[in-house]
């Protein structure tokens, strides 16, 4: 082929379209530096994840009354903001500028490419042979037609995993498990006390409904046992008699027996039949412990092992709180353990794993300290952790998420309590900055009282429409659940650690100094007032019209549930305890130091 | 050749700057603890009802305008400012939407779903430029679609393709629109607009890889003439099949054809036929074997193909997101290790049983059994019908305009030697010329 080239001329009139193209395009590649030498930057500063102002925070975590602190870090924030939208803005400025200049270049270079004058072109190339052009045509479209044709064939083979079948089997699988689920339920039901109603039990301070849908215990069989942290509903309130008073751990007076925990941990024992659980852990492991409730010997150990998605490291966690300072909880076929590194294990009677999965690292610098506790079928588990707090219903048959609900809070410590508030469930939390509730069905925010600040430990307390919930540096708050008012408040007796106690028209405030008072629940009236010499972490328990109040030297203070102070009983166990004892048939189980106590006869 | 590669580089560099230019970061809001109250968030206003039939009729306007340029005034001028102004108006301004290229999907949609309630102002959108080019050809495409005229104004050097190859290559855009109506028709997805190279430039927000992609469009824009309109371009196909039968067609030459080879390189869309010279025709017995041939296995092609489709339905149904969704679950039930998706959550969270869910995705995996079978089919056909038209040889006397996939983009007009002054208006367009042979 021969072709005669353009000879292209350059007329006088297109000399300042040259002269433009050239300058825009200088100008689109200086914009093209800066824009580049910007990105980068911004690529380094993150404005929120800096080394200065995470120190800055962690200062005021240690110390959140700093104002001066406080102050200083909104200005670093705002500074550092500031800086990366300017970037950002100029980043976008600078887009534009470039877009302009490359749109002049081409504007340009079009205005010389249509004024240019051309010579003419006559090529001298045979004409396309139509038939050769058919032909190849023809050729490559067959050959693509094939290739497409094998490739659908091929990968329709490899991937071919009847859909439709499956799907059509999975619901049937969905439809016969709910039907199977009731039919368990009803075979169980026979096995199970008589419920005190038709289908609804409520106890004048129990607050738990009963949904006969699912093979989950009756609460009067719950009521019967210690299943979760601070007992049933995780409200403070033991249904069990004939708990004694009187003991002498150094003088082993009517201590059953005591057991050495392999491991360390935080976790407060419960109590399902003749089983007592408890949890334990070190970097390395984490165990459930279950112990024959008569012999105080351990029956099974059950470890979180080679849990996919399982951390490697164990996280960073403060002495007093350590790896295993959740409490298990139980619906009587499961056990139900949860670790500071995320492992959640669910393991039946026999010490048979169920299942078991992690939940991602806890983000939280003392350690993951919120017990579980269980509603219908559903293993409720607050996780409020750094910029990821959810409150979540496991699946107690499988693990499996059947709801998740975000929350807008800090990260807590405190666990959640399931009361039935007259007319509907409700999962009560309390953290900072509210305190809230949800409906344990579907996870959806009931309602919502900001009230709470700093590192909220106390978990909430609920009796007769009101809740409490408190912490120390924020304030005691009573809030109606029908209205969401708050009735009353108060500041001058707080707590970091122990969980409130709220019972007929009273609520009880336990102090990490000692003291101990009693309000009127409606009135936020002081009712009573004690001053004890040792401080608590463990949480009271009412128990057949008696507080139970262990203090940090292991000394139980036993004191009347009533308006007027009367101190019962002063028994010591000789050994230091922040756990909060589990009550069931007549016996008391503490955890102090590495050992559990069994107290009674 | 290092004036190309140099070219090339100073492209890509621009590109990336231009990229890295365009994503908009986000963090989360300052976490404010006292006092302050965050603003509720609004929801932007739908684009006004005015706006729409502004947009409709600046739409009216242009097609008219461009057609002017192009068959009255013979301009390339003009439909160069049309496709700065396109630019700048349907791209930047009206950040590419509504389009005519995705409107496509807007109209299945509507005819598939009752429940879809389609606005006027698309189906505007859709049936306008149809009719323009019913009437004047791919005015249209010659500056007025926003994703034509930002590749139009790039192509400073294309290169000739072997005419075969640009044949075999038409038959993609007939692919993406049959797959992309079968998404539309079964409310899977918008495939046009999630995959449109341009869209992320004009609105200056799309993923990295959108932007590389709409960066490879240009970069190959450069050298091959606006690849995305004549090999990917569904809504071409329509227009295509509509300017063949168009009334009044752009032409060449102002009067009559002199066949002096000027205009023979000037499309850089190889959108002009040469004139068939008789000694080049094919035995008429072999052509007419074959072409019968052809057309008894048209139907077995569609057969073919809709059987081919039919096995590879499962592969197209797993791209709609309630099959997806339902695959996770299966999943997720068959293996607790497996965090939910927060599609998953938000599933379960509003209470729906998982029957629901595996219902529903097995009766859209029946659907598109039945989408499958037809997608193949039409593929079947399309192959068919052009393996056919290969076999028919077109008698042509003179260098004419290709109906089909001229853009009407007036390059070629320059480069016509027959001076306008002579042209008689009867001859102006090619609908009404007699032709003259010259020799």
């Amino acid at each position: 082929m021969r072709e005669t080239r353009n000879e292209i001329r350059v007329t006088g009139s297109q000399q300042p379209w040259i002269s433009i193209s050239y300058v825009a395009g200088i100008f689109s590649f200086i914009i093209c530096i800066l824009l580049i030498a910007n990105f980068l930057q911004m690529k380094k500063v993150d404005p929120i994840e800096q080394n200065t102002l995470n120190a800055l925070i962690e200062r005021l975590n240690d110390n959140p009354q700093d104002e001066a602190l406080r102050e200083e870090i909104r200005t670093f924030d705002h500074v550092s903001r500031k800086a990366y939208f300017t970037n950002t803005w100029q980043v976008r400025i600078g887009g534009y500028l470039l877009l302009i200049g490359i749109a002049v270049v081409v504007i340009s270079l079009q205005i010389i490419s249509l004024n240019k004058k051309k010579a003419v072109v006559i090529s001298d190339e045979k004409p396309e042979n139509i038939i050769l052009h058919n032909k190849n045509a023809r050729f490559w479209m067959m050959t693509g037609g094939i290739v497409i044709v094998a490739a659908a064939l091929i990968a329709a083979y490899l991937s071919n995993s009847e859909l439709e079948n499956q799907f059509t089997q999975a619901a049937g699988r969905s439809t016969d498990r709910d039907e199977k689920g009731e039919q368990m339920f009803t075979e169980k039901q026979d096995e199970l006390p008589k419920p005190e109603s038709d289908s609804v039990i409520l106890d004048t301070m129990n607050e738990i409904i009963i949904n006969e849908k699912y093979t989950f215990p009756s609460w009067a069989l719950i009521k019967q046992n210690f299943p979760s942290f601070r007992g049933p509903g995780s409200n403070g309130i033991s249904y069990q008699k004939n708990i004694p008073v009187q003991w002498d751990g150094p003088g082993n007076q009517n201590i059953k027996w005591k057991l050495k925990i392999p491991l360390q941990g935080y976790s407060s024992p419960i109590v399902w039949d003749d089983k007592v659980f408890i949890t334990a852990a070190s970097n390395n492991n984490r165990e459930l412990y279950c112990i024959d409730k008569n012999s105080g010997k351990i029956l099974w150990t059950s470890r979180a092992e080679n849990i996919p998605g399982s951390p490697p490291k164990s996280p960073e966690t403060s002495d007093d709180t350590g790896l295993a300072a959740p409490t298990p909880t139980t619906d009587g076929t499961h056990i139900y353990a949860i670790f500071g590194n995320g492992d959640i294990i669910a393991v039946d009677l026999n010490g048979k794993l169920k299942w078991s999965k992690n939940l991602g690292m806890p983000v939280n610098h003392y350690g993951h300290s919120s017990s579980l506790v269980m509603f219908e079928n559903k293993l409720i588990v607050q996780y409020d952790q750094r910029r990821s707090a959810k409150l979540m219903a496991l699946s107690a048959e499988d693990g499996s998420i059947i709801w998740s609900t975000e929350r807008k809070v800090n990260i807590s410590w405190a666990s959640p309590i399931v009361v039935h508030t007259g007319n509907r469930n409700e999962i009560i939390l309390s953290s900072d900055p509210y305190v809230a509730s949800y409906d344990p069905q579907n996870g959806k925010e009931l309602w919502k009282v900001e009230c709470m600040s700093g590192e909220v430990g106390p978990s909430a307390a609920y009796a007769n429409g009101i809740v409490f919930a408190m912490n120390e540096y924020a304030s005691l708050v009573a809030i109606d659940v029908k209205t969401q008012k708050i009735l009353w408040e108060d500041n001058e007796y707080l707590s970091e650690v122990p969980s409130p106690l709220a019972f007929d028209d009273m609520v009880i405030i336990p102090t990490v100094y000692g003291i101990v008072v009693c309000y009127d629940a409606k009135s936020g009236d002081l009712l009573w007032e004690h001053e004890f010499d040792n401080g608590f972490y463990s949480s009271p328990i009412k128990v057949d019209g008696k507080i139970y109040l262990l203090d940090r030297k292991g000394t139980m203070q036993i004191i009347k549930a009533s308006g007027k102070f009367e101190l019962i009983a002063e028994p010591k166990l000789g050994e230091r305890s922040d756990c909060t004892p589990a009550f069931a048939d007549g016996h008391i189980y503490i955890r102090a130091g590495d050992l559990l106590y069994c107290i009674g006869k | 050749m290092s004036k190309k590669i140099t070219f090339i580089l100073i492209f890509v560099f621009f590109t990336i700057s231009f990229v890295q230019a365009s994503p908009v970061q986000r963090f989360p809001k300052p976490e404010f603890e006292y006092g302050h109250q965050q603003p509720p968030t609004i929801a932007p206003d739908a684009r006004s009802q005015f706006m729409e039939y502004l947009d409709v009729f600046v739409l009216l306007v242009s097609l008219s305008l461009i057609s002017w340029f192009i068959l009255k005034k013979r301009s390339r001028w003009g439909a160069l400012g049309m496709s700065v102004f396109s630019i700048v108006y349907f791209g930047f301004i009206k950040e590419g939407c509504v389009c005519s290229v995705g409107s496509v999907q807007n109209i299945a949609l509507a005819l598939f779903n009752p429940g879809y309630k389609i606005p006027i102002t698309v189906i505007a959108f859709f049936v306008i430029p149809l009719l323009f080019t019913l009437f004047f050809g791919r005015t249209f495409c010659a500056g007025i679609c926003p994703l034509g005229a930002i590749q139009d104004i790039i192509a400073f050097r294309p290169l000739k393709l072997k005419s075969w190859l640009q044949t075999v290559l038409g038959i993609i855009p007939y692919l993406y629109l049959g797959f992309a109506l079968l998404y539309a028709a079964t409310a899977t997805d918008f495939i046009i607009c999630r995959y449109d190279p341009f869209i992320g430039i004009y609105r200056f927000d799309a993923k990295f890889s959108m932007f590389v992609l709409g960066a490879t469009f240009l970069l190959v824009g450069v050298f091959v003439a606006r690849p995305y309109c004549r090999f990917f371009c569904p809504y071409g196909v329509l227009l295509n099949l509509v300017s063949r039968i168009s009334w009044k067609h752009m032409t060449i030459t102002p009067t009559t054809c002199i066949q002096c080879k000027l205009c023979e390189n000037s499309c850089p869309f190889g959108a002009i036929n040469e004139p068939t010279l008789d000694k080049k025709k094919e035995d008429r017995q072999i052509a007419v074997r074959r072409f019968i041939i052809l057309s008894f296995i048209l139907p077995l092609l569609i057969l073919a193909g809709g059987w081919v489709g039919s096995q590879f339905h499962e592969n197209l149904a797993s791209v709609h997101p309630r099959v997806q969704l339902a695959e996770e679950l299966m999943t997720f039930n068959e293996s607790s290790e497996l965090e939910p998706s927060l599609e998953l959550t938000t599933y379960k969270s509003l209470g729906k049983s998982e029957e629901d869910l595996y219902v529903e995705a097995a009766s859209i995996i029946r659907e598109f059994h039945v989408g499958a079978w037809i997608l193949g089919g039409f593929i079947g056909l399309v192959f068919g019908l052009s393996l056919a038209g290969l076999s028919i040889n077109k008698h042509r006397i003179d260098y004419e305009p290709d109906r089909g996939s001229c853009l009407s983009c007036a390059r070629c007009m320059d480069y016509c030697p027959m001076p306008e002054e002579e042209k008689p208006h009867r001859l102006l367009f090619a609908g009404f010329r007699k032709p003259v042979r010259f020799k």
